[in-house]
């Protein structure tokens, strides 16, 4: 894990990056993200120029095209006292990708670094942060866990999300091998499919071993790759933050 | 050996159909890593001896040629022959001149990456010199006319079933696939033979170390103790990242090698080898080379690839992939499949050969996370992925499709505009959530593509029914 | 230019002196050494025989050459085996005493039923033994015959390789062959599935006396 040193955030004000991949195919995840914000009491802003992190073009090669993305993702954010993302691969991608892409140009690579210090992953966010405690009687939610690859292994966010989900009345049930890739890594998902699709298969396998209706996952790149297979199968693959709205609505 | 995107993606369809090897992946990679949890478990501070052993061998690279001068020295006092190979070409001509100095007809050899990477046995082929490898899952290998498939488990894709063919047939006996003690039994009657009758062993080496000039051989079988003590000759050939100063260190290496490796404390035989026998030894070998092989490696010294020649070779790494679990060894096309064999193959054994290695990972990180030196491998697939885009080695398509993308990002208007129009384009295959292509227009093939929203958050941020209430 | 020369010019080009970490302290401290080398070696499918002395361990390897119906034996001429008159001591057995017998040591090796040795040294965190080539040491009589009894002092017990090594002495020479063993030969090449005696040894049995 890379560390960084987080900066707590005094402010009740936080800036929403809501990512590419959430504003156009999953705006749900959005619209769940600015309630629970709210809910955690903080007002919440958009910035509208924003696109994307630049992570698919940093992945595939294209590090002129990476650099920017993230150049223009930095001056966007920057203005801002905290930073949150409803995705642990984007949020990675800020927190622990950014300084090194720019480490040619060191006036960049320190304004990454000064966004770095305050960019959070939702359920990071939430726990250690706002330390957010819903009230109310909740219903029992029987549920798995997909940890997402960048999330557990760069960001080192494992406790956090499963501790929300508790919260609000979820009783998790561990799937073997739950930060087992679920076979997404943006244009490798498309470059081998067979590969992809056999390895989301067995994610998919895994979790339904698990005995409970729902997978949830906390990237919502990971949700649509396994989304993709599951017609005709009894899960419901969700977002953590959709998840976390509904009940506590 | 090729691995082309198209070649890759063909033979890991061929391994992902191939219910019975799926099976195997999935039960010998799982049993590996559970082993190695086991054992790493019960090792006390073992972070922080993976951490004093990767400071040890990153302050070896950066100094390899004291390293490889004092070993030279040590292991020339001892007795031994030390040659020096560029290349492919360079070792292949040494062993074959050695072997045909003696007269050599037959050679046993022990499991060696370093000798599969120059395709060794091949040549000696070519020279009329049978070389038998000794390992049993190498053997059965060798006997089906194949390749191996795993660093550590070379017959992991291979069955009981055809194991006792392949056996039976060499044997010119009937034997069941249900009576491993009689089938391994039989191995040991035909390999022992050939241990007996052959003129020269030929091993790798796990490592070699400074301060002894000894190379060090790690089996369960014992088949390198035969290789290097039965026939008269033994020639070791070994990569010259391989090596180790001290014996405290190699302890250290023997450790985390066996618990990667297999979930062992240590392997059944660690075979010590300082020269050739010595006045008084009652037995063992007359003569021993060691072939340092560079063949690559030496360029990577002091560039961004270095961290990969820390590698011990423990396969570690294979086992948790699950884009190997998947595809299995053979889709890699190189004696270095998996994770490790994807950065590896293209830096040793030519870029242009192995366009696809790179991309045969999500970065997913669990190669890095287990492995006992910790070496970043995502970061150097990453690494290699922009090499590519940088000397323009990848597709003209692809290279237009993501400049243009990029471009899009960078306008936002732009970006609204372009999604706009997608979401008219995709109307008559947009159901649920889902893109319902037709399976030939379709890229993830059997998976349905997401479909973009009806409306982009963007959009309902705008139009303030997102505002607090 | 020699391939030796361009090797080592490119690497000379590129190097740079990083300081070496220092040898790694060993974080074992077992309370019984006899113990936890027993405890391994079993765990391993090794056998390990405990006898009170010398020749209590000696009255253990008799036992096992009745069990193992043993009929050809070759031992190694060291310590504490040259002290013992084995053929005399066993008469039923064909015997091949290393560096004294006549005859072909590499056939009668590979004929025995089973290799006598001494060790050099043993590990307890590993259940491991250390045997040398070297006068009166054979490498094949540990190796060939199926069976390989190791006649294993308490005394020589370390705890583990990392305490081994560092009580190497550095002036003598390593021997030619060293090997550590820690086990009978296996194999799981095959499905996974666990075959002893591949090509080393099938039983390994350690006496260990005090």
């Amino acid at each position: 894990m890379e560390e960084v040193e987080l900066k707590m955030t005094q402010s009740k004000r936080v800036a929403l990056c809501v990512t590419c991949l959430v504003d156009q195919v999953v705006p749900e995840i959005g619209v769940a993200t600015v309630q629970l914000l709210r809910r955690a009491g903080y007002e919440v802003e958009f910035p509208e120029a924003q696109t994307c992190c630049g992570q698919p073009f940093f992945n595939s090669g294209f590090r002129e095209q990476a650099t920017d993305l993230a150049k223009r993702t930095v001056e966007i954010f920057e203005p801002f006292e905290a930073v949150v993302l409803p995705s642990g691969s984007c949020a990675a991608m800020i927190r622990v990708e950014y300084p090194h892409l720019l480490e040619e140009w060191p006036e960049w690579q320190h304004r990454a670094e000064e966004l770095a210090a305050k960019t959070y992953e939702l359920s990071e966010f939430l726990v250690n942060y706002a330390d957010w405690i819903p009230r109310g009687d909740f219903e029992e939610i029987r549920l798995t866990y997909h940890d997402s690859c960048h999330m557990c292994r760069l960001l080192g966010l494992r406790d956090e999300p499963r501790q929300l989900l508790e919260r609000v009345g979820g009783r998790i049930s561990e799937m073997s091998e739950s930060d087992r890739c679920c076979g997404f890594g943006g244009l490798f998902s498309v470059r081998m499919p067979e590969v992809s699709n056999a390895m989301t298969a067995e994610k998919l396998h895994q979790a339904c071993d698990a005995g409970v209706e729902a997978l949830v996952t906390s990237d919502p790149g990971c949700l649509t790759q396994m989304r993709g297979l599951t017609e005709g199968s009894s899960i419901k693959v969700e977002h953590i933050a959709t998840v976390l709205e509904e009940v506590t609505r | 050996m090729t691995a082309t995107l198209s070649e890759f993606r063909q033979r890991a369809k061929t391994a992902i159909e191939d219910v019975r090897l799926q099976g195997a992946l999935d039960g010998g990679t799982g049993k590996l890593w559970e082993m190695r949890r086991l054992t790493f478990e019960e090792l006390p501070n073992s972070d922080a001896l993976r951490d004093h052993f990767k400071a040890i061998r990153s302050a070896t690279l950066r100094n390899l040629v004291e390293h490889l001068e004092t070993f030279e020295k040590n292991a020339t006092a001892a007795g031994a022959n030390v040659h020096w190979a560029r290349d492919g070409t360079d070792a292949r001509e040494i062993v074959i001149s050695i072997a045909q100095e003696h007269g050599v007809k037959l050679v046993t050899k022990s499991k060696s990456m370093a000798t599969e990477e120059i395709h060794l046995n091949e040549a000696l082929a070519e020279v009329g010199v049978e070389a038998i490898e000794t390992d049993l899952g190498e053997y059965i290998v060798q006997l089906a006319e194949e390749t191996p498939s795993h660093i550590i488990a070379p017959a992991i894709h291979k069955t009981r079933h055809e194991a006792a063919e392949l056996l039976g047939r060499e044997s010119g006996r009937s034997l069941s696939p249900d009576d491993l003690t009689t089938l391994t039994g039989e191995a040991r009657k035909l390999l022992r033979k050939r241990f007996l009758t052959a003129g020269m062993g030929i091993s790798g080496g796990n490592m070699i170390v400074a301060e002894t000039g000894s190379v060090v051989l790690v089996t369960n079988e014992g088949n390198a103790r035969m290789v290097t003590s039965v026939p008269p000759v033994h020639i070791a050939v070994v990569g010259i990242e391989k090596i180790i100063p001290t014996w405290d260190a190699a302890a250290i290496w023997l450790s985390l090698l066996a618990r990667s490796a297999s979930g062992q404390p240590l392997s059944i035989y660690t075979s010590v080898i300082t020269g050739p026998s010595r006045a008084g030894d009652p037995d063992g070998t007359g003569e021993v080379h060691i072939v340092l092989l560079d063949n690559g490696r030496s360029e990577l010294v002091g560039t961004k690839y270095e961290e990969v020649l820390q590698c011990i070779r423990c396969g570690a790494c294979l086992n948790v992939c699950p884009v190997y679990r998947e595809a299995g060894g053979h889709s890699y096309d190189s004696p270095y499949p998996g994770p490790i064999g994807a950065v590896v193959t293209p830096l040793l054994l030519g870029r242009e050969n192995y366009e696809a290695l790179p991309h045969a990972s999500s970065l997913c990180g669990a190669c890095k996370e287990v492995c006992p030196v910790r070496i970043d491998l995502p970061r150097m697939l990453l690494e290699l992925r922009a090499d590519q885009v940088a000397e323009r080695t990848i597709p003209w398509k692809e290279r237009k499709a993501e400049e243009a993308g990029a471009f899009v990002f960078k306008h936002e208007k732009l970006m609204r505009f372009m999604t706009n129009a997608a979401r008219l384009a995709q109307r008559p295959f947009s159901r649920d959530g889902k893109l319902h292509l037709p399976q030939r227009l379709n890229p993830a093939l059997e998976r349905q593509l997401p479909a973009l929203a009806k409306r982009s958050f963007r959009e309902m941020w705008k139009s303030g029914e997102l505002e607090e209430k | 230019m020699s391939a030796r020369e361009e090797i080592l010019e490119r690497l000379r080009r590129k190097a740079s002196n990083v300081e070496m970490p220092g040898a790694w302290q060993s974080q074992r401290n077992f309370p019984d050494l006899a113990e936890r080398f027993t405890a391994s070696l079993t765990a391993v499918r090794g056998e390990v025989r405990r006898a009170e002395n010398l020749e209590a361990a000696l009255v253990e390897v008799g036992t096992i050459l009745e069990e193992v119906s043993a009929k050809t034996v070759v031992a190694n001429n060291e310590s504490p085996l040259s002290d013992v008159a084995l053929a005399e001591r066993w008469p039923e057995c064909a015997w091949h005493i290393v560096g004294q017998s006549s005859g072909d040591l590499r056939e009668f090796c590979a004929g025995a039923d089973v290799g006598l040795s001494g060790v050099e040294a043993a590990l307890a965190e590993t259940g491991s033994l250390v045997v040398h080539s070297g006068v009166g040491k054979s490498r094949l009589a540990t190796l060939l015959p199926p069976v390989h009894i190791a006649l294993v002092p308490v005394s020589c017990l370390a705890p583990d390789i990392f305490t081994w090594t560092a009580s190497r002495n550095q002036e003598a020479p390593m021997p030619s062959n060293l090997n550590l063993i820690s086990g009978p030969s296996k194999s799981a090449d095959i499905e996974f599935t666990l075959t002893l005696g591949v090509h080393g040894p099938k039983r390994l049995v350690a006496v260990l006396y005090e």
